[in-house]
């Protein structure tokens, strides 16, 4: 059994549709984000996949980003927020998601 | 900021070379600002390297999509680009100047022919002797004659079928501009991909 392998093509998957639901939850930063990720094993991440990811969707437009300069000795932050497309396309995946989980319900017969 | 931080991101830096300064520079700031924040939690210089890994890897994540994405296609594309246009070149060599030449050229003989037509009948029926009518009939090999309203009747079905078939090679002609166009329009759109 390979587990391992199976989990990481969800991971794969999933983390888009995490990392997006997340900053529309609030806007938030690389650091945060990986943190708040790394709460929940199936969707952790370090910061190699996390970072590029964060760039993709930033060039597809479906997040935007802001440098805020740091107070009290914190680093200036970069912060990510929601846009428009990005709402969109969380909505989209939304339904797709509810889509598969209905499927899977059905098909194991509950 | 400590000393193996400060070259860790030099290193980085110079990974990152294919992608455009501003891009590397902010992309720089946003691991130098993850470091400080960790340095701020107490999270000590050799703790925070191990955290991010190999420089050059994390460097490599950024290029990843990048460099797989050019030298796939690239090859292929190069093989697309030359199918389609020897293949354009070649057809339209034929295609164009073909269609281009029969369909004015079979609407102006669609209507000119009945209009022939009708002038002989006229010229028949009000007796008008109109010159060189002699010479206007229909041909099938050599010149068959019958009466010039069965032949007005005749030159006007065959003008019509003409003039169909002259439509039919305008269409084709569009329809073959358009396939190109929007064709050669897709490629460069993947170019710029």
């Amino acid at each position: 059994m390979n587990i391992e392998e199976w989990k990481s093509q969800i991971k794969r998957g999933t983390l888009e549709f995490c990392i997006l639901l997340l900053i529309r939850q609030q806007s938030s930063y690389g650091y945060e984000i990986i943190s708040i990720l790394d709460k929940y094993p199936i969707i952790a991440a370090k910061e190699n996949t996390i970072y590029p990811l964060l760039r993709r969707l930033l060039k597809e437009e479906y997040i935007s980003s802001s440098w805020q300069e740091g107070t009290e000795g914190l680093p200036p932050r970069k912060y990510y927020s929601i846009t428009d497309k990005g709402q969109e396309y969380i909505g989209a995946m939304s339904a797709e998601w509810e889509n598969l989980l209905d499927a899977i319900k059905e098909i194991k017969g509950e | 900021m400590e000393k193996v931080l400060d070259e860790y991101l030099e290193k980085m830096e110079k990974y990152l070379k294919p992608i455009p300064v501003s891009e590397r520079v902010d992309i720089i700031n946003e691991i130098k600002s993850e470091m400080q924040e960790l340095q701020c939690n107490g999270v000590p210089a050799e703790t925070i390297i191990e955290r991010l890994g190999n420089p050059k890897d994390l460097a490599k994540a950024y290029l990843g999509d990048l460099l797989s994405k050019e030298s796939r296609f690239r090859w292929n594309r190069f093989l697309t680009v030359c199918a389609f246009y020897s293949l354009v070149g070649f057809s339209g060599m034929f295609v164009i100047p073909c269609l281009g030449i029969i369909a004015p050229a079979f609407i102006v003989l669609g209507i000119g022919a009945p209009v022939l037509g009708a002038v002989k009948m006229i010229d028949y029926i009000f007796n008008l002797n109109i010159p060189y009518m002699e010479n206007i009939g229909i041909s099938l090999g050599e010149m068959v004659t019958f009466n010039p309203v069965t032949e007005f009747i005749i030159s006007l079905i065959v003008g019509v079928l003409i003039c169909l078939a002259g439509r039919i090679a305008w269409k084709l002609l569009v329809l073959y501009c358009r396939k190109i166009s929007k064709t050669a329009g897709r490629l460069s759109y993947e170019e710029r991909e």
